[in-house]
Formats: structure tokens, sequence, C-alpha cells
């Protein structure tokens, strides 16, 4: 193990890190804000749009990121639209994961017994506050382990990302084997860069979840 | 508690994986990985590491056979080795790690030679000229490295002797980093890149098959040599593959290989610059 050589290539796998994490987390954010409304969407049985997302929904998750990618970057630009690799990532993120964020959303609102909604609709709640202040903390409490899941889940498959050529930390781990054929040390680094990611990512997940659980204590 | 002990776990892994990297690290050399020329006699098949998206060196041909340059010197050692060989499809970054692991016997991917990989790997006598080429849009012909602004990015393929000759030399330049020749040229037809920087042979081949595209810079870097490789310390093989190279000069056998292969794609023009006949020494 060559220690002099992995504190000569630390700065490459801390910006490879910050990639990772910087459209990791943008890919989350938009995928979370796809699911709420995808899974808006079917709770309320919006005409048309509730088939487009049932349709969305199957095509998202029943395909590979990688071919996913492949649309977005090789795809798109032979009817002329051409995308940039970083915001490529992030789109291929958000649409594989807003499919499986509207799962996860759909099965917690679904859980909330439609007599909550009923009897805040009674005292006089609007639907859109019984929607944000009964429903939502009641569901969040239930979708919270799968939408952590589907958080770490998706973080880790930024490890595609090479094949739109995003210096992501795997896709650097396997350029510097290719180039200077250090493995023991390239493997090291990889996989403690990604624990540094997605082991807070995971407590973090422990933590919501126990303190979500309040919330649902009625149901 | 329970995430203390999750963390605890997390590292009693890492530390694991660092003891376990530790140790293959120090002792890779100390064990044979490779197969020696008995053992592939005995087995009756070779395992040779070839591009399968490099046309016209090593690629897929529409029935699913792998075809080429580097392909048609593989089978050739196939047939005087008395065995069958088995492709096994390689890229580029992967080149070295298949010897260093045994997976291939005999590396036949364009390799070319260098003192960084001959450290790693055993390189036999040459059979091919290369340099480096930089080929471009002919709306914008570079000619010039310098003429890349910094908006401007070039597409190298990971783990090729371009990636690291314009690390070394130009690291101002923004590399656009594709892990298979298929996707940088794919890359190169949508505008992503102001140019693609490969070996010369592959970039003029490029140009050849591709309306639109000019090499603007045909040779950069210093000239080098393409050879087979086999992992270090596989003496037997390596000088199995030395004696066949030499011997295979007799019959002219690299300009049958172009005139079959490459004349397609280069014409007649090339053949003389390109082709080695054993290993390059004069008889």
């Amino acid at each position: 193990m060559d220690w002099a050589y992995i504190g000569r290539v630390l700065p490459l796998y801390g910006k490879a890190a910050w990639l990772t994490f910087r459209t990791g987390t943008a890919g989350i954010l938009l995928a979370a804000a796809v699911g709420l409304l995808g899974a808006a969407a079917l709770r309320w049985r919006v005409p048309v749009i509730r088939r487009i997302v049932s349709a969305y929904v199957e095509v998202s998750r029943n395909t590979p990121l990688l071919v996913q990618l492949f649309f977005i970057y090789y795809g798109l630009p032979k009817i002329g639209i051409r995308t940039d690799p970083e915001f490529c990532g992030i789109a291929g993120l958000a649409f594989l994961g807003g499919g499986y964020m509207t799962e996860a959303f759909r099965s917690g609102i679904e859980a909330v017994d439609s007599l909550q909604e009923e009897s805040a609709l009674s005292l006089g709640l609007t639907q859109s506050q019984a929607f944000i202040h009964v429903i939502l903390p009641q569901a969040a409490a239930v979708s919270a382990p799968a939408v952590m899941a589907n958080v770490v889940f998706l973080m880790k498959e930024t490890s595609v990302f090479s094949a739109v050529s995003l210096m992501d930390l795997m896709f650097t781990a396997k350029d510097q084997i290719g180039l200077y054929y250090r493995t023991a040390e390239s493997l090291l680094l990889l996989v403690g860069a990604y624990l540094m990611i997605l082991l807070p990512l995971s407590m973090l997940g422990t933590f919501l979840e126990r303190r979500l659980r309040h919330a649902g204590s009625g149901t | 508690m329970k995430n203390i002990r999750r963390f605890f776990a997390a590292a009693l892994v890492l530390a694991l994986f660092v003891s376990v990297s530790v140790s293959i690290s120090g002792s890779a050399s100390a064990d044979a990985v490779y197969r020696t020329l008995d053992e592939i006699l005995a087995d009756g098949t070779v395992n040779i590491g070839v591009f399968s998206d490099k046309y016209p060196f090593g690629f897929v041909d529409e029935n699913g056979e792998y075809q080429g340059y580097d392909v048609y010197f593989a089978r050739r050692i196939g047939e005087d080795l008395g065995v069958k060989v088995n492709f096994v499809s390689t890229e580029a970054a992967n080149r070295v790690e298949y010897l260093e692991t045994g997976k291939v016997d005999i590396i036949l991917a364009n390799f070319t030679v260098t003192p960084e990989r001959a450290e790693k790997v055993d390189f036999a006598l040459p059979y091919m000229n290369v340099a480096l080429g930089v080929v471009s849009p002919d709306s914008r012909v570079i000619t010039d490295l310098k003429q890349l602004g910094p908006e401007d990015r070039v597409i190298v393929i990971s783990g090729t002797t371009a990636e690291d000759y314009l690390i070394k030399n130009n690291p101002e330049i923004t590399l656009q980093k594709y892990d298979t020749y298929a996707n940088a040229k794919n890359a190169l037809e949508n505008g992503n890149a102001a140019a693609w920087a490969n070996d010369n042979t592959e970039v003029i081949a490029f140009a050849l098959e591709n309306e639109g595209y000019t090499v603007g810079i045909p040779s950069l870097g210093s000239q080098d040599t393409i050879a087979p490789a086999v992992s270090k310390g596989n003496e037997t093989l390596l000088n199995w593959l030395n004696d066949e190279i030499r011997a295979l000069a007799g019959e002219q056998f690299f300009h049958k290989d172009y005139e079959e292969t490459l004349v397609a794609v280069y014409g007649l023009e090339y053949e003389d610059s390109l082709v080695l006949e054993g290993g390059g020494l004069t008889e």
C-alpha cells in the first residue's frame, strides 16, 4: 500500500465525492418532488394524468438507469436536444427515483384511513389543509423507511455515471487503475469515500424514522 | 445505541478491507496468477483479451464474430498453438488488470508499449506502429492544441496513452473521459466536445468512415509501438510469442493481416508505415 500515492490523489477523490454527493442529492430531491406530485395525482385520481403517472412508474422502475442515461445523453442529441453530462446524470436519477418515490409516497398516503380525511373536513379544514396537516404527517411516518431506502439506493446508483463521462467516485477509481495500475489503493479510496457519504445518510434515515414514528402513533 | 453499533460494524468492515487490500498489494507479485505455455496447451484453450468496439482492430461484426487486425493475429496464435481461442472483451482501462488477475493469458487489444505499462506486464515484440492523433469536426478543425479555449473539451478514453499524454503534457486542457470506444465516438458525433484524442490509427479510421471530420493533428507526441502483452513473469508464453512473431516475418504475415482487415479502411497508403514484421528487426 503506497500511502504517498494515496495522499497525492486524495484531492481527486475529494472532487469525485463532491460530484457524487452533489448530483446524487440534486437527483434525489427532484425525485422526491416528482414522487410527491405523482402520489398526489394518484390519490386524487386526476383524470388522464393518473394514467400517465401509472405508466411512468412502470417505465422508470422497470428499465435500468444505464439505459435511461444512454437515452438522455446519446439518444436525445440525435433529435437536436443536447444535454451536458451533469444535467443528464441528475435528470436520469430524477427519472428513475421519481417512480420509486411515487410508489413510496402512494403507499404511505393509502395507509392513512379515509376516516381521517373525512373527520378533518367535517371539522372545517379545507382539502389542502387536511392533506398538509392531517394526512401528510401520518403518511410520512409510514413512507419514511421506504423513502430512506430509496435515498440510499439512488445515491449508490450514481456509480453508473461513467457512461456519460461524469467523473464520479466509481469512474475516478477505474480511471486511476487504468492510468497508474494502483488497484489496491484505488479500491480502498473508493470504498472509504462511499462509506463517508452513505453511512451518515443511512444513520440520518434511522434517526428520522424514529422521530417520525410519533406522528404515526394514531394509526 | 443501534447507530453506534452500526458505525462500529462499518468501521470493522473497512478495517478488514484495508488489511485484505494491503495483503493483496503485498503478495500480488509473489503468487503466479498466470498460466504457463504448458498449462495452456494442456487446457486446450487460450484466453485472449481483445477490444469488441475498436473498429477495425478489434470489433464484433454483424454476425457476432470477433474481427479486426488484432483478432486476425489472435486466431493465428490459436492455430499455431493448436488450441481454441476464447476471446475476452476488454476495455482500455482493464487491460493491465486482466493480465494481473489472470483473467486472460494474452492481451491483444491495440496495447501501446509504454515504460509504465512495462513495469506491470511483459510486452512481446511489437507488430504495429502508432502515434497519437486528434480528430475534430470540419466546422472547426483543430490543427494545434493551442487553438483549444478554456470552454473546449477534448474526448479521451479512460486508460489510453492519449489520456496519459494529455494529463502529463497539457494539463490545461479539460478532458471529457469515456470508458468505451463506442461511447466516445457517439459523444463526438453528438458534438459534446471540440475534438477526440486517441491513437492516430483510430482517429484516421474515424475520419475516413464518417463524413464531416478531419484529423487536424495526425501525429502527437512520440512514435510508439503496439505489442501483445502477457502477465509479468510469464516467460514461457512470452518466449513462444516472440518466436512466433519472428517466424511470421518469413511469410510477411502482418502485411497479409493488414490487407485482410485494414485495407478497406486505410487503403494501401498506410501499409508500410503501420505494419511491423518480426518485431521491426531488420533481417
